[in-house]
């Protein structure tokens, strides 16, 4: 049936498909008929949509360009940043330097004793010895004095070339003759365990008071007298003539930046400018 | 069923059309999604429903197109019927064959077009010749992607109900 249908089908459907043609043609132009409003009634805003999609995918993608722009730029940003906050830091760093430097060398000048500029290379206290390197250039001596602007470190207690270990104060090993500014009375100083120190042999009807300031003596043949070496913290025991005073060091080892040789004779002690002084 | 799936299927193809129009206005010189429709329905040899599909989807693409109505209407009605008497003397299964089958229709179909406009059109505009063989590489590719993936569905869908006949026996 279907193939006996086919054929004149075919040649009904073509002539009707081309009679639709031919009466379309002859229409008055510019017009579209019913089924040309009909479709343009259901493909306008199908298409309008299709527009609206295809817009709004247009516009995504542009964002997400402008996004990875936006990132790139800002990640260029960042690096740029980051690069100038070291070169900030950095800056900062050699300002402070300068000041040490400018600071030291003020002290430097402005003290009677022949003093060396020595840069702290480390301070060591984890090793047998309390102690830090210098670099000091010309080189140091044996049992030369090291002072810092807030007063006294330490000796040499060891050199090699331009580079020198200082035996700190506050070694347990290391003594110096020492005195209190006021009262006059001397005694000998050792370091302690604690990383304070300790004044021996002080007369104990002698009237002392926490924050007395406490200076070499000049007695020991290291240390020129009057150089600050700290402050009394406090009375310990003793004996029934001598009390010992607990003593804390005048200088920061921790911070120590700078510290001076002194090369030169040691001066009488009115002529030394006091360490705190000098270095405001 | 198989008139909800031919409609179903012209609907797709006319959404996809208009789809690709709205994003490149080339896209009906490059593409005509409604002819691959038709010439895929008809590929199964049956004359008259072959007939119905390609007036139908004739018309729905000079409704697509604009009009007017009839110029595609004709092309695609000869084109689908053409197509459902070589199906019915030729089973083409490989690849390369269901290829040509589609850009061979699909040349028919432009050439009809050309002369359905010289003849009837008072003003008509050919278009470009690489477009003409772009449309119909276009048409065979789809045509083709149509089939291979036609030929997977069913090939999935028989293998569980092969499946599934064989479990209710175990």
């Amino acid at each position: 049936m279907s193939s006996r249908l086919g054929r004149p089908l075919l040649f009904l459907l073509l002539g009707a498909q081309l009679a639709l043609l031919t009466w379309q043609v002859r229409r008055t132009h510019g017009t579209l008929g019913l089924a040309g409003e009909v479709t343009l009634r259901l493909t306008g805003p199908v298409a309008h949509a299709f527009r609206g999609a295809a817009d709004r995918i247009a516009e995504v993608r542009l964002r997400a360009q402008q996004r990875r722009l936006l990132a790139s730029e800002n990640a260029a940003l960042r690096a740029e940043v980051g690069e100038l906050r070291r070169e900030r830091l950095r800056l900062a760093a050699l300002a402070v330097e300068a000041d040490r430097l400018a600071a030291a060398l003020a002290y430097e000048r402005a003290q009677p004793l022949g003093l060396r500029a020595a840069e702290v290379v480390f301070v060591d206290h984890s090793s047998r010895v309390r102690s830090l390197v210098i670099r000091c250039g010309r080189g140091a001596r044996i049992n030369q004095a090291v002072v810092a602007e807030a007063g006294v470190v330490g000796r040499v207690i060891a050199t090699a070339g331009g580079y020198a270990r200082v035996q700190l104060l506050t070694d347990r090993a290391a003594s110096l003759g020492a005195q209190l500014e006021e009262a006059g009375s001397q005694g000998l100083l050792r370091g302690g365990p604690d990383g304070q120190l300790r004044l021996e042999f002080v007369p104990r009807q002698l009237p002392v008071a926490i924050g007395d300031r406490v200076v070499t003596a000049g007695i020991d043949g290291v240390f020129p007298p009057g150089l600050p070496v700290g402050a009394v913290a406090g009375v310990e025991g003793g004996t029934e003539v001598f009390q010992t005073l607990r003593v804390a060091p005048a200088v920061d080892f921790r911070r120590l930046g700078m510290v001076f040789l002194v090369d030169g004779p040691a001066p009488p002690a009115d002529e030394l400018v006091r360490g705190g002084d000098a270095g405001r | 069923m198989r008139a909800v799936s031919i409609g179903l299927g012209f609907l797709l193809a006319a959404l996809l059309q208009l789809a690709g129009v709205t994003v490149w206005p080339e896209f009906a010189l490059a593409f005509d999604l409604i002819l691959v429709a038709v010439v895929f329905f008809a590929r199964d040899g049956r004359a008259v429903a072959a007939l119905l599909v390609g007036s139908a989807g004739g018309l729905l693409a000079d409704a697509l197109g604009g009009g007017p109505f009839g110029l595609h209407g004709f092309a695609d009605t000869l084109v689908a019927y053409t197509t459902a008497r070589v199906a019915q003397q030729l089973v083409v299964e490989r690849s390369s064959g269901v290829l040509l089958v589609f850009t061979l229709a699909s040349t028919l179909q432009q050439a009809l077009l050309a002369a359905l406009g010289l003849l009837f059109l008072p003003s008509v505009q050919l278009p470009a010749a690489p477009w003409m063989v772009a449309r119909a590489l276009s048409t065979g590719v789809a045509g083709l992607l149509l089939a291979v993936g036609q030929r997977a569905a069913t090939r999935r869908l028989l293998a569980r109900r092969e499946r599934r006949r064989t479990g209710w026996r175990g």
